[in-house]
């Protein structure tokens, strides 16, 4: 009986000191990786016509963006929702969501042309990558969803990465967006 | 002298409505959608129970006592009119104001956001691309309701200036009415509690997107 405690403890205490270093090193990761997109976004200011391509590709793609939400919400909705829909909506999102990575270079703002996009992105960039990397990281836990059959779940976390638009949204995007 | 005009329930419905529609642009303006959907549903309720207090309500309230022909609103602006409750031309404003609000409303209920995050109830019954047509209409139309409302408040302050108060008696029920007119016949209170039950059943109904249609 003794024995099994102390091994029980002894289990948790490697188990523990496992879980220390790891959880630090993926936080690690995740502030490097969010740096290094900064980095990115702030190095590479586009112009000309590169510009007005990439921004006529985040318009296509963000209008895309909301294509495949609504095909999502509207089977959601139903009473009995067509999960091989969701899932290839979901997909799809995942696909732009990654993409959007390069959505945002600086010199592709409102003083360029035609755009929702505020100043505000490349005013305080580490905020607004933060706030992309929250979309791309629910994007891809409701496209692991959406494969499960759960659609409890699905519903979760389509609700997540909803919030996750708007938080990006009330800040960043104008009503300039049609 | 000063005799009832407006009956409690008309006087909530009109100041909610009020609240409501302000509450309506004020989050949609702020793409507060989750909340603009619920003030929408509050605003349905409010109609479906006007409509019904139209039918069963206190005299003044009842459409019967104020839908009335071209001719009336002609002898009223010749200023051969009396009578209780919305003159001749004061019911095409209620008339027009109403309608209005109920296209919102039911424009709103078949719209989704572009985002495709927040829609109205009855969205999934009809096409993609007709909610979004529709979804278009319910915000170009608004300006229709707000210029309603506001040549309504133009209209109040043109009498106010002409010396004829018309908001006191939308707040205390009470106004000045001619000796010889036939006084406001209440409605019942029962009768009221029944409508704003209907009118709160017909609305859930719809939030649970009109079944057996919408499923």
């Amino acid at each position: 009986m003794r024995f099994g405690l102390i091994t029980a403890a002894g289990a948790c205490a490697i188990l523990a000191a496992c879980g220390g270093p790891e959880t630090k090193r993926a936080d690690n990761y995740s502030k490097a990786t969010k740096s290094a997109a900064v980095a990115m976004l702030a190095a590479t200011r586009v112009s000309g016509e590169q510009a007005h391509k990439i921004m006529h590709e985040r318009h296509e793609g963000m209008e895309s963006v909301g294509k495949n939400n609504k095909v999502i919400k509207r089977e959601l909705d139903a009473a009995s929702p067509n999960l091989g829909t969701v899932r290839s909506s979901a997909a799809q999102l995942a696909n732009l969501s990654a993409r959007a990575s390069g959505w945002f270079p600086a010199g592709t703002g409102p003083d360029i042309g035609k755009t929702g996009a505020k100043p505000e992105i490349w005013q305080d960039q580490k905020d607004f990558v933060g706030k992309l990397a929250a979309w791309q990281k629910a994007v891809r836990a409701f496209n692991v969803a959406a494969k499960g059959g759960d659609v409890n779940a699905i519903k979760a976390r389509f609700a997540d990465m909803g919030g996750t638009c708007k938080a990006c949204h009330d800040k960043y995007r104008s009503e300039m967006h049609h | 002298m000063k005799r009832p005009v407006w009956d409690l329930p008309t006087r909530l419905f009109h100041w909610s409505l009020v609240a409501l529609i302000a509450f309506s642009w004020w989050s949609a303006e702020n793409d507060e959608l989750d909340m603009h959907v619920w003030s929408g549903m509050a605003v349905l309720t409010l109609l479906l129970f006007r409509l019904l207090w139209g039918f069963f309500g206190s005299s003044t309230a009842r459409f019967t006592s104020f839908v009335r022909g071209p001719r009336m609103v002609v002898d009223y602006l010749r200023g051969a009119w009396k009578g209780i409750g919305h003159s001749p031309l004061g019911a095409l404003s209620v008339l027009a104001l109403l309608g209005a609000s109920a296209i919102e409303v039911v424009t709103g209920l078949f719209s989704m956001d572009e985002d495709g995050l927040v829609s109205g109830p009855l969205a999934r019954l009809i096409s993609m691309d007709f909610s979004d047509e529709i979804a278009e209409l319910h915000e170009e139309f608004f300006n229709v309701l707000l210029a309603l409302v506001l040549l309504h408040v133009a209209a109040i302050i043109y009498y106010r200036l002409r010396g004829k108060r018309l908001v006191g008696a939308m707040i205390t029920g009470r106004g000045e009415v001619e000796a010889d007119v036939q006084p406001m016949r209440p409605g019942k209170w029962w009768a009221a509690l029944i409508c704003v039950a209907v009118a709160v059943a017909v609305t859930r109904w719809i939030i649970a997107g009109a079944p057996p249609f919408g499923t």
